[in-house]
């Protein structure tokens, strides 16, 4: 009844974190390109993370669940992995500057191209859902790859690009 | 804050459930361990803490930087009254005066400023913020309430407060992240040990409080064990019970709680934990948070933030009784006797 691999993993991950207080897992290695070296490398694109990705993180999207940012915000995340900009006082989103570090630091916890992964679209998916929620401090924000917001996540990592964005 | 409608059971304690992942507060009545009231509307709740008549119920949240005084009948705000920053952990003082707070972060950047602040229960106004280097977790009282202690992950220490000066009295370094931690009195109700979790220790540290030393650092055993680590640490959630009887510490390597009689320590046994099922794979450990007790020292309450559930113990017999479903990733608990 015991998973003697993922276990294994989280806790070798876990040591790494601790002095952090959060939690990482190490099969969600990050980086920053995927798949052979002949395959053509994944872009993530920074207006789509911008426009459809960042709101996410400061939206109310239930009832029942607190938003991204109360606990991902720099100050209440001690340091951890996906630690977002303070937003100034009286803002409601973030500046240019804030959202490019935003990008950054986000990016950081992603597989370009590779959803299953990618630490930002599990950790927030419900275990039920193939995700790792059950070990997220801010529980299942996700029920369901169906979710809209998700979706959204998934089509940033998959490398979907906005509208207003110069080709590349 | 809305209060959610309520038939009134003749209990005469009541278990408050902060689910920190959501925005409720579940209140379980003990003699039916079913959910009998749900308080909504609180972003990321930290922790309930009770005046001592039950009138009050003191709440700090993860998203402002507040202490909501709430009368708890009504559910009525009483104030809002400004911390010093992102509150963790409280504790009141048993003749009810004093309120404290670990403040975890009382700055904007990453690596965390902590402080004690002390609330004056009459006049609902801070009357002293005690900094320390870094953000403070959890905080326990003396029986006489004369101490409290608290615990910081990120600057690895205990800070013991001296509550009559309102001062530092004395700290004690480790070399690891303090995280709950809970003090055992003696009879006159002055401090004898602290028990505290540390974040890379299966096990606990044992303080002696006159020696202001770590004395022993007590490992769990080590079956059952495979179910990594949770988050946060490796081992969460201590109690004593009311009767000063059994001391009950959670490891998540090992998805138990495990339960010590006192004062010699003997392991006395566990009790396993609720797991996560995940599709297709072997389940996980559901990740105990923090316990509880009633106050006749029966039941125990262990939240396991994974499982969204509570699990209710019987103390003699160490079987779980039954498990509750409560709210989005349930962590700090705590029991209101009722008058």
């Amino acid at each position: 009844m015991i998973s003697k691999v993922l276990p294994a993993i989280i806790f070798a991950a876990f040591v790494v974190a601790a002095a952090v207080v959060l939690c990482v897992y190490a099969p969600f290695a990050t980086a920053q390109t995927s798949g052979s070296p002949d395959a053509p490398k994944t872009q993530l694109d920074y207006e789509f993370f911008k426009t459809r990705v960042e709101p996410i993180f400061l939206k109310k999207r239930s009832e029942d669940h607190a938003r991204c940012y109360v606990c991902h915000q720099v100050s209440r995340h001690g340091g951890g992995p996906l630690s977002l900009e303070l937003l100034s006082p009286g803002a409601s989103f973030w500046t240019e500057e804030q959202s490019r570090h935003n990008f950054e630091v986000v990016s950081k916890l992603v597989v370009p191209g590779d959803p299953s992964l990618s630490l930002f679209l599990r950790m927030p998916l419900a275990p039920e859902a193939g995700g790792l929620a059950d070990t997220h401090q801010g529980g299942r924000q996700f029920a369901s790859e169906d979710d809209p917001d998700w979706k959204n996540m998934k089509a940033w990592v998959l490398g979907q690009k906005a509208e207003s964005s110069s080709p590349q | 804050m809305l209060f959610a409608a309520v038939p009134l059971a003749a209990a005469t304690a009541r278990i408050y459930v902060t689910n920190r992942g959501g925005t409720t507060i579940d209140v379980i009545d003990p003699a039916t361990n079913k959910v009998v009231e749900v308080i909504k509307g609180i972003e990321s709740p930290e922790v309930v803490r009770f005046s001592p008549d039950a009138s009050r119920l003191y709440i700090a949240s993860r998203s402002v930087d507040v202490l909501d005084v709430v009368d708890r009948k009504s559910g009525k705000h009483i104030k809002k009254v400004p911390l010093s920053g992102w509150a963790n952990d409280a504790a009141v003082t048993g003749d009810g005066k004093l309120i404290l707070i670990c403040i975890r972060n009382t700055g904007t950047e990453a690596t965390d400023a902590g402080a004690l602040d002390i609330i004056d229960a009459k006049s609902l106004e801070k009357v002293k913020s005690i900094p320390v280097k870094r953000g403070l977790h959890d905080v326990a009282l003396t029986g006489d309430g004369k101490y409290a202690a608290a615990g910081s992950p990120g600057g690895q220490f205990i800070t013991v407060f001296d509550l009559q000066s309102m001062e530092i009295a004395w700290e004690v370094q480790y070399d690891q992240g303090v995280l709950p931690l809970i003090i055992e009195s003696n009879p006159d109700g002055s401090g004898h040990r602290i028990f505290a979790e540390l974040n890379r220790t299966n096990g606990f540290s044992v303080v002696d409080f006159a020696t202001h030393k770590e004395v022993d650092r007590i490992k769990f055993p080590d079956e059952p064990k495979g179910f990594g680590p949770g988050c946060e640490g490796i081992s969460h959630g201590i109690g004593i019970a009311p009767d000063n009887k059994t001391l009950w510490a959670n490891s998540r390597p090992a998805n138990s709680v495990f339960v010590y009689s006192l004062p010699d320590l003997k392991l006395l046994g566990h009790v396993s934990l609720p797991e996560t099922p995940v599709p297709g794979k072997a389940p996980r450990g559901g990740g105990p948070a923090w316990i509880t007790f009633t106050p006749d020292s029966k039941t125990v309450y262990v939240s396991t933030c994974g499982t969204k559930s509570v699990s209710a113990i019987d103390v003699n017999t160490m079987k779980e009784l039954t498990r509750i479903p409560v709210g989005e990733m349930p962590d700090r608990i705590s029991t209101l006797v009722l008058p």
